[in-house]
């Protein structure tokens, strides 16, 4: 290496500021990831050395690096205990970006900073999903490659305006081969080798356990569940009942579920016509899919049907997820209820709420018939004065009581539960189900969005003959529930939202967001070794797999470079404004094919002399074309269709070198 | 550097290597000189290397994790560094070295070559680096449909003939990813005057310190006569009007007692060792120049009449340069 190139290159105030600068919009994606000391460790290296470069200084000194980097890094080691996996990893990467942005002195370190930033973009993406952030980090990447720009040559000293446009110019060459690429890598569907599950992200929705006062929290979050699109023809609301958690235990203010059972699911007798459907699930980070009731069929992978019919995953749902599924409106149970379930579905808390078990009594006593002490109890509720609520009033601890006896308004997990608990007391058993119900229909796109804000909760009772059969105690209350959701239905306690209905364009344009983003999702996010069998498929290739994959990638990744290299070379040359010249200079270059060169500074007159002297066949076309660029570029301006007709009589000019001439 | 020093002579012996197979296939390059498409070479610098595994990475990242975000930011910065490699290339194809002309140097100081760039491209060369052996002129820009000039200075420790067989254009251009580079072979001469040492030339002509004065006196106020023409004679001595009637070129002498000519003679300074009479004799041509005065060089083999001017003066220099060297001589 000559002396020059040792000699390493003192960084800028202007160049520190530049990566300072992308580091900070880097960082700034992902913000949520490290502890938030590490952010401030990052911030204030940038301001030292920043305020060391303003005044003329250059890095701290060794001893404070060292210390500072042993102490922090040690900080983070101590809070993680491994750093590897996505959290940890981005959080030491994070810090090392502050700790190297302490010591960097040359351009060789602002290119190692380069590197980390990248690698900090890429970091936030696999955490992230959204369309926005994509976007984001490539302008971040832009920026960044800018900076890159200014360290090489003397550019450094032209404008930062135009390095920037000539990285865009740059990343926007990138991007058909990066398109090619991504649509044509194989994909191997699974995890290379398996990282440390970060248990990033907090579970949502619904959870495994429903006191009274749980779904109301969640009907006032307009966050989104899960999205459906039915094969054909959606099942009428009264039938749209998405299966979640299924609850057994009660203790008198709260039902959760039973744990360690493991007992298959009884078999259905399916009866009617089947839904198919696909669900795009949102993670929720807890381990069941909602399916629509009553499932037969799923493509989820290792996911099973439980005794009470949820099913479940193998895993957490962390990431959005498709399930195609079938389902049957209506069901027989093929086989009876075994007694440990029925004992199970039939168990109060001894002592708890003791006027609902006398009400209960009575009730039973004047319909001893299972269906007729239903639909009491039902009548009950939809001729005494309850109400349907968003704002229900808190519960004693003997919560059935409290609801049925003083408070009298509630939601739909108040009714599930003061059902279900009715129903347990006359002996019938009875469980509540937690899921979602009826949903917003998206006419742009076809498919129904399920929000946290179309959380219910049912009761399923057992029939002896029939089987389990849904009862929606909220029906008795506020029918509309059912036909028309949450909104109407409820009467007081759904505040700032009314002025949203108002303005049917916001409901159609966030109709409308929604459909691209589950196209972003189904289409981007979980593009997939199958999408890529369809593409093929698409283009025609017949019986696609992992090898013609290859090949089509190949090709592109071939007629890619080709295209950069012409695109990349046609830059140089300098093309005339003037469209009568450029058709000249066409015919020029396709006389030279031929081996008739115009000599530099011929006129055009006269290299078609030369012309018609040397190929006497081509003498007519040549001359008048050169007659015909003589008049129009030296006479008056031509108009467009002048020049437009000019250059097509050239794009026809076709000639070919005969045998017969020199 | 802390680069194993094996690595750094496999890497040398490698470019020699190329350098040499490109002299081969394309020897005696003549300025100006365009550069085609077949004679750029092209390899991704240390930088690149480095952006290549952390690119490997990041998509086995995304791979591993299943994210097609993270792939599509893998391959965005993938298919960028493929671009970069392209403009890398472009960025020196079509470059035309227009002409390199050595001024003058003298031995322990350096040589320095002046080459002209032409861009007769659209678009604006940047950051193009013109390396003669280890020495490099500092990377410049060249702008579209424009020129730009570059000055490689070459250390020369001895007087005599610094000659090199090739340079090299090189660009780093854009992102520092890449290195591509071309090796122009065409032979490039420097003469190297001894180091100017010894006594002044003395104010007077009056032959002290080996000038020795001419028999005949020449001067610039009368006119005495023509001349035959000479090398290194100033242009406003030149008798035109006898060239433009169709003779031999020739030089309006001048008669006059204000110049007294000197010539600097390599025989006047018997004593000293051969070395030290060039250095003394570079001295006085210097001196002579720069006071003006009219001189004529004479060295075993070699002698210039006496005349003034910058060519005259680098044609001394270079008779200097150029005589043989003394382990040579009997």
């Amino acid at each position: 290496m000559s002396a020059r190139s040792i000699a390493p290159e003192r960084a800028t105030l202007e160049q520190l500021l530049w990566v300072c600068a992308c580091l900070g919009l880097a960082l700034l994606a992902g913000i949520a990831t490290p502890p938030v000391w590490v952010t401030i460790t990052v911030l204030l290296a940038a301001a030292v050395r920043l305020g060391l470069a303003v005044r003329g200084g250059d890095v701290p000194p060794r001893a404070v690096r060292i210390v500072v980097s042993g102490v922090s890094i040690g900080l983070l080691f101590l809070q993680y205990r491994t750093f590897n996996g996505l959290i940890p990893g981005t959080a030491l990467l994070t810090l090392i970006a502050g700790l190297k942005l302490l010591e960097t002195r040359t351009w060789r370190d602002i290119r190692v900073l380069v590197m980390i930033i990248y690698f900090i973009s890429l970091a936030t993406l696999l955490e992230g999903e959204s369309f926005w952030l994509l976007g984001y980090m490539i302008a971040v990447c832009w920026l960044t490659t800018s900076t890159l720009l200014r360290l090489t040559g003397a550019a450094r000293n032209a404008g930062w305006r135009r390095s920037v446009r000539y990285a865009g110019r740059l990343l926007a060459q990138a991007v058909p081969v990066a398109a090619a690429l991504w649509l044509l890598f194989p994909r191997f569907g699974g995890p290379l080798w398996q990282m440390p599950d970060d248990g990033g992200g907090a579970a949502s929705g619904l959870s495994d356990t429903m006191s009274p006062g749980d779904i109301t929290n969640l009907a006032m979050s307009d966050e989104v569940a899960f999205r459906v699109r039915f094969a054909s023809g959606a099942p009428p609301a009264a039938e749209r009942y998405w299966r979640g958690p299924v609850l057994h235990d009660f203790d008198g203010q709260t039902w959760r579920r039973t744990e360690g059972e493991s007992a298959a699911a009884p078999s259905l007798l399916f009866q009617g016509a089947p839904y198919q459907y696909t669900v795009s699930l949102e993670p929720s980070h807890h381990n069941w899919l909602f399916v629509l009731d009553w499932p037969s069929r799923w493509s989820a992978p290792r996911a099973f049907l439980t005794s009470d019919y949820m099913l479940i995953a193998s895993q957490t749902i962390s990431q959005p997820i498709d399930i195609v599924a079938t389902s049957y409106g209506r069901v027989q149970a093929a086989e009876p209820l075994g007694e440990t379930m029925r004992r199970r579905d039939t168990r109060l808390p001894p002592g708890r709420n003791p006027r609902s078990l006398r009400l209960a009594q009575d009730l039973r006593g004047a319909h001893p018939d299972d269906r007729g002490y239903v639909e009491a109890v039902l009548d009950m509720f939809h001729r005494e004065p309850f109400y349907y609520t968003l704002q229900p009033p808190r519960l004693a601890p003997d919560s059935v009581d409290d609801f049925l006896f003083h408070a009298r308004r509630g939601f739909c997990g108040h009714y599930a539960s003061a059902f279900a608990a009715l129903m347990r007391a006359a002996g019938i058993p009875a469980r509540v189900v937690t899921g979602y119900h009826g949903g917003t229909y998206n006419r742009f796109a076809d498919y129904w969005i399920l929000r946290q804000s179309d959380a219910h909760a049912w009761v399923e009772i057992w029939i002896d003959g029939r089987g389990w059969m849904r009862v929606d105690p909220t029906t008795a209350i506020a029918p509309e529930r059912v036909n028309l959701g949450l909104k109407d239905a409820v009467e007081e306690g759904v505040p700032a939202r009314g002025w949203r209905q108002r303005r049917p364009w916001l409901t159609d344009f966030r109709l409308r967001t929604d459909a691209l983003r589950l196209f972003w999702r189904q289409r981007i996010l979980q593009f997939d070794s199958g999408s890529q069998e369809r593409l093929l498929a698409m283009l025609h290739v017949p019986a696609p797999d992992g090898q013609k994959l290859a090949l089509v990638l190949a090709a592109c990744l071939i007629a890619g470079m080709g295209w950069l290299t012409w695109t990349v070379r046609r830059e140089l040359e300098v093309r005339p404004e003037d469209p009568v010249v450029r058709a000249y200079g066409r015919l020029c270059r396709r006389l030279a094919a031929i081996g008739i060169e115009r000599l530099p500074g011929e006129g055009a007159e006269a290299f078609a002399d030369r012309v018609a002297r040397r190929r006497p066949d081509l003498a007519a076309p040549v001359t008048a074309l050169c007659r015909k660029y003589s008049e129009l570029r030296y006479g008056t301006r031509p108009s467009a269709a002048v020049a437009g007709r000019f250059a097509a009589a050239v794009r026809a000019f076709r000639p070919r070198g005969s045998p017969g001439s020199s | 550097m802390n680069r194993p020093r094996q690595l750094t002579r496999l890497r040398r012996a490698a470019v020699s290597r190329l350098a040499r197979w490109s002299a081969r296939r394309h020897r005696g390059d003549t300025l100006p000189f365009t550069v085609g498409r077949q004679r750029i070479y092209i390899i991704p610098s240390r930088f690149g290397v480095a952006l290549a595994l952390l690119v490997a990475a990041m998509l086995l990242a995304g791979l591993n994790y299943n994210s097609n975000l993270g792939l599509a930011f893998g391959f965005l910065l993938a298919s960028l560094a493929v671009v970069a490699m392209h403009h890398c290339h472009r960025n020196l194809l079509r470059v035309c070295v227009d002409a390199v002309t050595e001024v003058d140097a003298f031995a322990g100081g350096e040589a320095r070559f002046e080459f002209s760039l032409r861009n007769d491209a659209a678009v604006e060369r940047c950051g193009i680096e013109i390396r003669c052996g280890d020495s490099a002129a500092e990377p410049r820009d060249v702008p579209a449909l424009g020129g730009s000039r570059a000055v490689v200075a070459i250390p020369v420790a001895q007087r005599g003939l610094c000659r090199l067989e090739r340079f090299e254009l090189r660009t780093r251009h854009p992102f520092g990813w890449f290195r591509a580079w071309t090796y122009v072979h065409c032979p490039l001469t420097a003469f190297v005057a001894p180091l100017p040492r010894g006594a002044r030339l003395p104010a007077a002509a009056a032959g002290a310190a080996g000038a020795v004065p001419l028999a005949e006196v020449r001067g610039d106020e009368d006119f005495s006569g023509l001349r035959a023409y000479s090398a290194g004679v100033p242009l406003k001595h030149m008798a035109w009007k006898v060239l433009a009637r169709g003779g031999e070129p020739a030089v309006r002498s001048y008669s006059g007692p204000a110049a007294q000519p000197d010539w600097l003679d390599w025989s006047a300074l018997p004593r000293l060792p051969a070395e030290d009479r060039l250095s003394q004799l570079c001295r006085w041509v210097l001196d002579g120049e720069s006071m003006q005065r009219t001189y004529g060089l004479r060295i075993p083999g070699t002698e210039i009449p006496p005349s003034r001017g910058t060519r005259h003066r680098s044609a001394c220099l270079r008779a200097l340069a150029a005589f043989p060297r003394t382990e040579a001589r009997p």
